[in-house]
């Protein structure tokens, strides 16, 4: 993998090297600073460090779907708040077509595992206020048609009118799709979707994705800790290290076998194989994570 | 809430048995001479209630006042010093819960401040204004600001991360943030701090006006001067039924805007 030998580059090197990848993750490092009391600044002690990343670079191509795989606790998340510019990386740096993220964006948008709906909004409402906050320029009738076109679109559109308490967790979750799409994003960022789901609404809305992802192909980073997830969505596996100071340990391409059914994955020989590979890298990294403590 | 409650005409029958109760054996410990000579009971008071209601808003001098009238005053008072209070409690309250500058700068003072009895401020009141009115509306306002300045701010530093990180991956600017996200999602605390401080209002107007010369307390502290126990009876009975009244506007208010019921 090129990246991985990539170690202090430029920003028009990186781009050199990647013409086709839209999201470029150069050497990037994250470490949280517990926060310090008075009397220990005083002291200049220093507080308690936590390596989550450590030197993780990654490229991305467009329109392709990449899930991120990895044992609990290895900064997948934390590697996704990055890319969404939630958080800034400790050092190194992330480029989003060519140019580096200083923050949020509405080209980025944003699914997370809690659904993070607003409570006390309709589902409309909710996806409303995506649409009206990331186009400022659309009319009121403007943003809400395009709401209500999204919302369709994930088959909610006689549910629209519900509060988010009026609904199951598979219709938060089919709320919170739409209103990461209803802005237009170029990348789709996917913080363990389904990980809050029952395995049956899960498998659902996998295949609802799916189906989505192939009538408009954007970028699509998926966090998530199924191998089966990954195998069904994705045409990279990207593969993390076990953390404190969480790398890349590998990255896997998928046969480009599209649309993809679920059976494929237990039948197909590349599939098979790759799921072996998974489960072995994921086990013997949960197993150190379990054995050290 | 028990999920046993009573509830339908046999809690109101049950009620209404248990005040009866009470109205008969305030009546027998008051005529059996228990709680002192000449101690009013129950139906005296009764009587006297009556005769207060039934004109309710006479005005014979500052010291003849209908208890309707003295209501007014009293419920006029509370509404100014309340309002202004809400107006700067939940602004301070919101900064309070963003900032954390604010918030370490401002906590001291309501720390401090909270404890004090608001009577302890009827001196300074009476010092900077000079006038019983705005004495009292200044009382109000300091001790009603506290629970909604320290609701709000609880409030907004316990919001769920996850709206703010919605809002702020949209690209939404600060104020659109806290218009569109931090304020509803604060709604129920503010509700709650204001319900609170209604009652923390009208708790004090009361002790507040018997030393101000007009308004519900100040009638009760006349009573006494004529030693008229059954008024003040009826005083206390119309100042529960008052603060009942207010407070379940803001019960009505909670469940009209309390996403989270």
């Amino acid at each position: 993998m090129p990246p991985a030998m990539i170690s202090s580059p430029a920003t028009a090197a990186a781009v050199r090297t990647f013409p086709d990848a839209q999201v470029v993750v150069e050497a990037v490092s994250k470490v949280f600073q517990s926060e310090r009391s008075l009397l220990s600044r005083l002291r200049s002690r220093p507080g308690d460090r936590y390596v989550a990343l450590e030197g993780v670079d990654l490229a991305i191509e467009k329109n392709t779907f990449v899930s991120i795989i990895g044992p609990s606790g290895c900064g997948k998340s934390t590697l996704l708040n990055l890319i969404a510019g939630l958080d800034r990386p400790s050092s190194g740096q992330i480029l989003v077509d060519g140019e580096r993220i200083k923050g949020p964006g509405p080209d980025r948008g944003i699914i997370f595992q809690n659904y993070a709906l607003m409570p006390w909004l309709t589902a409309l409402a909710n996806v409303e206020y995506a649409v009206e906050t990331a186009c400022p320029k659309l009319s009121h009738g403007q943003a809400r048609e395009r709401a209500r076109q999204y919302l369709s679109m994930v088959g909610l559109e006689r549910s629209m009118h519900r509060y988010p308490k009026q609904m199951s967790g598979g219709m938060k979750q089919r709320v919170a799709i739409a209103r990461a799409l209803s802005i237009n994003p170029t990348i789709l960022l996917m913080d363990e979707p389904f990980g809050a789901l029952d395995a049956l609404t899960r498998a659902y809305l996998q295949e609802e994705v799916l189906r989505i992802w192939e009538n408009n192909r954007i970028t699509v980073v998926l966090i998530t800790h199924s191998i089966e997830e990954a195998l069904l969505l994705s045409d990279k596996i990207v593969l993390m290290s076990r953390g404190p100071a969480a790398r890349i340990a590998d990255v896997i391409d998928l046969p480009p076998l599209r649309p993809r059914q679920r059976s494929v994955i237990d039948q197909h020989p590349d599939f098979l194989a790759i799921k072996i590979r998974l489960e072995e890298h994921l086990l013997n990294e949960t197993r150190a994570v379990e054995e050290r403590t | 809430m028990p999920e046993n409650r009573l509830s339908g005409p046999l809690a109101v029958a049950v009620s209404c048995l248990s005040i009866l109760l009470a109205l008969l054996i305030w009546q027998i410990l008051a005529t059996q001479g228990v709680l002192g000579k000449n101690f009013p009971g129950s139906v005296k008071t009764l009587e006297e209630l009556v005769w207060w209601l039934s004109d309710p808003f006479f005005n014979n001098g500052p010291n003849d006042l209908g208890i309707g009238t003295n209501l007014l005053i009293s419920l006029r008072r509370v509404l100014i010093g309340y309002g202004l209070a809400v107006v700067v409690a939940v602004p301070l309250g919101l900064v309070m819960g963003i900032s954390r500058i604010a918030d370490a700068s401002l906590n001291p003072f309501v720390q401090l401040l909270k404890p004090v009895s608001p009577l302890a401020w009827l001196p300074i009141g009476l010092f900077i204004f000079r006038d019983s009115e705005l004495t009292g509306v200044f009382v109000i306002f300091i001790s009603s600001i506290w629970p909604t300045l320290i609701n709000t701010a609880f409030g907004v530093s316990s919001i769920n991360p996850d709206f703010l990180r919605v809002s702020r991956s949209l690209g939404a600017s600060q104020l659109r943030t806290i218009h569109k996200v931090v304020l509803p999602a604060v709604m129920p605390n503010i509700l709650a701090g204001m319900r609170i401080s209604m009652g923390t209002a009208w708790l004090v107007i009361v002790a507040a006006e018997m030393l101000l010369g007009s308004g519900i307390g100040y009638f009760i502290w006349n009573e006494w001067n004529n030693l008229s126990l059954p008024n003040i009876f009826v005083a206390i009975i119309v100042i529960g039924f008052a603060g009942l009244l207010l407070d379940q506007v803001f019960g009505w208010l909670q469940k009209r805007f309390d996403y989270q019921l």
